[in-house]
């Protein structure tokens, strides 16, 4: 038997029997998954990918065989999954633009399609590994392109392509060498081999069963992996899961001692309704996949029962799942440490970046919309503000620093960024505080920034550290583990007691028209040092008003400000 | 700033420049990413794919309790579903760091600098 041409029903049974195949293995491939990360999911990646790209070229409304590669190549874009899914539509990508105007194809076309695949398929990557799919793709169509020469039978050029592709297959251990250690063929260049051999099969009329198309496995998991996502926001809490358990079983209808009815999806259903949330049922002649989460796993399994046998069960603790998320979370939400608050939309976002708890609540009874960790030793990056500002999602942004060092990364973060956002230039927390003063929430951006920059003069910002070594600065003569009090960015005094060098720090920064000091204790200050600072500065001038606050900061004891 | 491995026999350290080079090794490794690029794009003005030399200027290394924190600006090629091969990469890269260092990476934040639209 001789063809000289594909038409679009010959490409469309191709297409779904590799996609076919590709399920049927998706388990086999998986096992041989060793490159680039061994975590088993090539097959499913490649057969998802798949089945989009034969989703897409189903329903495409044309009968000219370039259109629908068109299709397949879009439904393999958008359903990409893994290295090897990305890989695959990058493969069909090339095939389908080499071939987007033909209404049929014949041997050359085919040969050349696959050619501009393989060409498309290394393009995309800076360093090709070999022994992987890109080999078993670019030595198959080689051959199709010498089969091509010699015959117009596409039959000889597509078995050319796949014999080539597997030889170059079993290559693959050669190439790559953790293949050969493992002693497993490339997983994607194995499924590759499967569509090709689909393909094959499928132009020889191999491939009987046209069937109709059921919900598979591996789209079930789909489901089920959406389901979980949308269930597990919002529901952080173990204690807040309503239904505890995802209880998934498989039942062969009608089989099996125990079955009662006749399997009616409706009824079916609507029991398991009432047993919980995110209910999947996905059913065929013979199956029946169910997905629920409830806090009666064996009710579900019972009532499976009635209709067929137990083919599968699976029952998974969930609140267990989330407790082991959220102390994983925990960790890392510790770990990392610029983290963004979220806070409701609204339409001018105000960003302070400062450090410890109490400061970002005391910002925030300010008027401040976001806080994002960060300071002196601890700089957020620019992507840390851009994520903030983003993040927000309101109209515009002003972005406070409240220190030098803090500057670049913010301007840089306003530039670009998605809304308009402009920066205030405050030095230290103090500055920022006051600031938040000038701030008016009906005012244009601009505006709101000159008023607030105008502000940070008011201000004068003091800081008492500790010095982490010996040094000589500022003409003082500095011992590691004393105090110094820093006014507005130099060092005014140094000594081996806080509360000495505090109240020197005041003194230095008060003159005439002092009238408020506002004191912020940080982290490994108490409130009793606090108090007693307070008392000594009000001792100093009782004119003076002072208000103490918790800022929770690292790194300084006190934080003053004198207005 | 650099990670330590404390052995029996004394201690190990790798700087952040070797873990950027590793990080920025595997993400190129990964198909669909054309090249590294620099992590201060905009004020280098440096629109260019990294050589491999200055990979680290393309990732960004944070230290911390448990492991390191990682950020990686790479360029992807245009035509590729751009959010799967990022994803590809944050996988990539945590196990290369594992293999190769026995680096626990807490997160692999990918950032697509720039997007290469190749010629057919």
């Amino acid at each position: 038997m001789k063809v000289t041409e594909i038409t679009n029903l010959e490409f469309g049974k191709m297409v779904q029997a590799a996609s076919q195949k590709l399920n049927q293995n998706a388990d086999f491939i998986n096992s041989l998954n060793v490159f680039p990360v061994p975590d088993g999911d090539t097959g499913t990646n490649m057969s998802l990918s798949l089945q989009s790209g034969a989703k897409y070229e189903r329903d495409a409304d044309t009968d000219a065989v370039g259109a629908l590669a068109t299709a397949l190549a879009k439904g393999l874009l958008m359903g990409a999954r893994g290295n090897s899914g990305v890989i695959l539509s990058q493969i069909f990508r090339g095939f389908s633009r080499k071939l987007a105007d033909k209404q049929t194809l014949t041997a050359q076309d085919l040969a050349d399609g696959f050619a501009a695949g393989a060409e498309t398929a290394y393009k995309a990557v800076m360093k090709p590994t070999e022994g992987t799919i890109l080999t078993v793709v670019r030595e198959g169509a080689q051959a199709g392109l010498n089969a091509a020469k010699e015959s117009d039978d596409v039959l000889v050029v597509m078995d050319a392509v796949f014999e080539a592709a597997k030889a170059a297959l079993a290559k693959t251990p050669d190439l790559l060498p953790v293949l050969k250690q493992v002693g497993v063929v490339d997983s994607g260049g194995q499924g590759l081999t499967f569509v090709l051999e689909a393909f094959n099969d499928s132009l020889n009329g191999r491939v009987a069963e046209e069937g109709d198309y059921q919900p598979d496995n591996a789209e079930m998991d789909e489901m089920i992996e959406a389901t979980h996502h949308q269930s597990v926001q919002g529901k952080l809490d173990p204690d807040s899961i309503k239904y505890g358990y995802c209880t998934e079983i498989m039942v062969r209808i009608g089989r099996g001692k125990q079955v009662q009815h006749d399997f009616d999806y409706d009824t079916f259903y609507k029991y398991l309704a009432d047993l919980g949330d995110s209910l999947l049922v996905v059913n065929d002649d013979e199956i029946v996949k169910v997905h629920v989460h409830t806090e009666h796993p064996g009710k579900v399994i019972a009532w499976g029962q009635e209709f067929g046998d137990l083919a599968k069960v699976k029952v998974d603790n969930m609140r267990m799942q989330q407790e082991t998320i959220m102390e994983h979370d925990e960790e890392a939400a510790e770990a990392a440490a610029p983290a963004t608050e979220e806070e409701a939309p609204t339409d001018t976002a105000i960003i302070a970046i400062a450090a410890g708890d109490g400061l970002a609540t005391l910002f925030k009874s300010l008027g401040v919309t976001h806080v994002v960790n960060g300071g002196q030793t601890m700089n957020p990056s620019t992507q840390d503000i851009v994520d903030a500002i983003n993040g927000s999602k309101a109209k515009r942004a002003i972005v406070l620093p409240n220190n030098k060092n803090i500057f670049l990364a913010a301007e840089q973060a306003a530039k670009v960024a998605d809304i308009p956002a402009v920066i205030v230039h405050s030095k230290t927390v103090s500055q920022g505080m006051t600031a938040m003063l000038g701030y008016n929430p009906d005012a244009e951006l601009a505006d709101n920034q000159s008023a607030m920059e105008e502000n940070l003069s008011a201000v004068k910002s003091g800081q008492v550290t500790h010095a982490i070594r010996d040094t000589e600065l500022d003409g003082f003569d500095i011992k590691e583990g004393n105090y110094m009090g820093i006014v507005d960015g130099t060092i005014k005094v140094t000594d081996a007691d806080l509360l000495k060098t505090a109240v020197a720090t005041v003194k230095a920064m008060l003159d005439d028209d002092s009238e408020i000091v506002t004191i912020i204790y940080g982290a490994d200050t108490t409130e009793d040092v606090a108090d007693q600072l307070q008392s000594a500065v009000e001792d100093l001038d009782d004119e003076l008003e002072t208000e103490v606050h918790s800022g929770g900061q690292p790194v300084y004891p006190f934080l003053i400000s004198v207005e | 700033m650099a990670v330590k491995i404390k052995t029996q026999y004394g201690t190990i350290d790798i700087t952040n420049e070797v873990i950027a080079t590793v990080v920025g090794g595997a993400a190129t490794d990964n198909y669909g990413v054309v090249g590294m690029a620099s992590k201060n794009q905009i004020r280098d003005n440096v629109n260019d794919i990294l050589r491999r030399e200055n990979y680290a200027r393309g990732v960004v290394v944070r230290q911390e309790d448990n492991g390191v924190a990682i950020d990686v600006y790479v360029i992807v090629s245009y035509g590729t579903k751009i959010s799967e091969v990022s994803r590809n990469v944050q996988s990539k890269v945590k196990y290369n760091l594992e293999t190769m260092l026995g680096v626990t990476a807490n997160s692999v934040n990918v950032i697509v600098q720039g997007v290469r639209v190749l010629a057919d």
